[in-house]
């Protein structure tokens, strides 16, 4: 069972990750996991076993370098900062573009930073009350219409627009609380 | 002409096109513009409402997705609808739907059927802006919503007239329904843009 709650704050995963909580340990990994991947094949389009070394590495560096966080609530932004350095050195290693600080190929750091502004919308997301989550995610997901969404919630038809401008509010609530 | 390029004629060249004696873009690519037009006023109405209205910024977001939805749908329209006729020419004068033909058919009812949900979810929200945008811009909603409800029931018409849809059509029900909840909110927002 687990003993971490998935609703721990990133700063408060960090302390217990410093005061060597294995379970706080295996919660960062879960929570970045996804994170870090998508930066290596959707951000940077490395190969699965790339991806994989990449991962590899950047978890170690987690673990190995977490007391040089000066910031606790920075914890996602610094291990993007990682992951990011991680493959462009692994990409420059390989001989396919040029050294980190000068590399903007083909718009993959706009790429990152849309997956940042992504990744920190679902998290924003998760705060919110199940039936908004539910609502958003078939409105702007899944292209539902609000007579479906209406059906499938058992809500009055004519209540849907208000529900998600009023979920929409809550979220935006969320992200700014974030910044 | 391919899917982008289509979106990206100017509106000057897309109303000529529209004349040309061509059969596509028609009635239902029209409709879907009409619709994404619509979604463009609420979501103006919303964002010139930010300062009295505390959902506006949630209004303006679900306008611009719906109209997202409906102006591809002007060119999925003039596809499809190209494509039934083609099968309609190939199979001579028997208009009773078989194989291909009944195929092109189905797909050419099924997007009127997205432009008409589409209208009322449109309909819907600018009923939403007239009742309580920003007073100056509730008669810009107003007309959103009748835009709409134009769209849908063009779109339903052209559910209702095709070879394919029989009287009981799951789709004719979803475009009628969309017809029915476009109007009323139409009629709404008509009523508070006064």
């Amino acid at each position: 069972m687990r003993t971490v709650a998935v609703t721990l704050s990133d700063s408060e995963l960090v302390q217990r990750c410093r005061a060597s909580d294995p379970e706080a340990w295996n919660e960062l990994v879960e929570r970045f996991s996804r994170y870090v991947y998508a930066i290596c094949s959707q951000g940077f389009r490395l190969s699965p076993a790339d991806a994989e070394d990449v991962f590899q590495d950047v978890f170690t560096r987690v673990y190995t370098r977490l007391d040089t966080l000066r910031d606790d609530s920075a914890l996602r932004p610094w291990i993007g900062q990682l992951t990011r350095r991680r493959c462009l050195d692994l990409i420059a290693a390989a001989g396919r573009v040029q050294p980190v600080e000068e590399v903007a190929p083909d718009g993959r750091e706009t790429s990152v930073d849309e997956l940042d502004e992504a990744f920190a919308v679902r998290e924003a997301l998760a705060q919110l009350s199940e039936p908004c989550q539910e609502m958003l995610d078939r409105f702007f997901a899944r292209d539902e219409s609000y007579r479906m969404i209406s059906r499938d919630l058992d809500l009055p038809s004519g209540t849907i627009a208000s529900r998600i401008s009023r979920c929409l509010h809550q979220l935006r609530e969320e992200l700014e609380g974030k910044k | 002409m391919n899917g982008d390029e289509y979106l990206d004629l100017r509106l000057g060249d897309f109303l000529e096109r529209l004349g040309t004696g061509h059969p596509a873009p028609g009635s239902g690519s029209a409709s879907a513009l009409t619709v994404a037009f619509a979604a463009g006023l609420v979501a103006m109405v919303a964002r010139r409402s930010a300062d009295s209205w505390e959902d506006s910024a949630g209004v303006a977001a679900q306008a611009l997705l719906l109209q997202a939805r409906a102006a591809p749908l002007a060119l999925a329209d003039a596809e499809v609808w190209e494509q039934a006729l083609e099968a309609l020419e190939t199979a001579g004068g028997d208009t009773k739907p078989k194989g291909e033909l009944e195929q092109k058919l189905d797909l050419s009812a099924e997007v009127p059927v997205q432009i008409a949900e589409a209208a009322a979810d449109t309909a819907l929200l600018a009923a939403l802006a007239a009742e309580l945008g920003e007073g100056a811009y509730r008669a810009d909603a107003a007309a959103a919503a009748v835009l709409a409800a134009a769209g849908a029931r063009a779109a339903a018409h052209l559910v209702s007239v095709n070879l394919a849809i029989q009287e009981g059509d799951d789709r004719l029900v979803r475009a009628r329904a969309s017809e029915e909840t476009a109007a009323d909110a139409a009629a709404r927002a008509l009523d508070a843009g006064r």
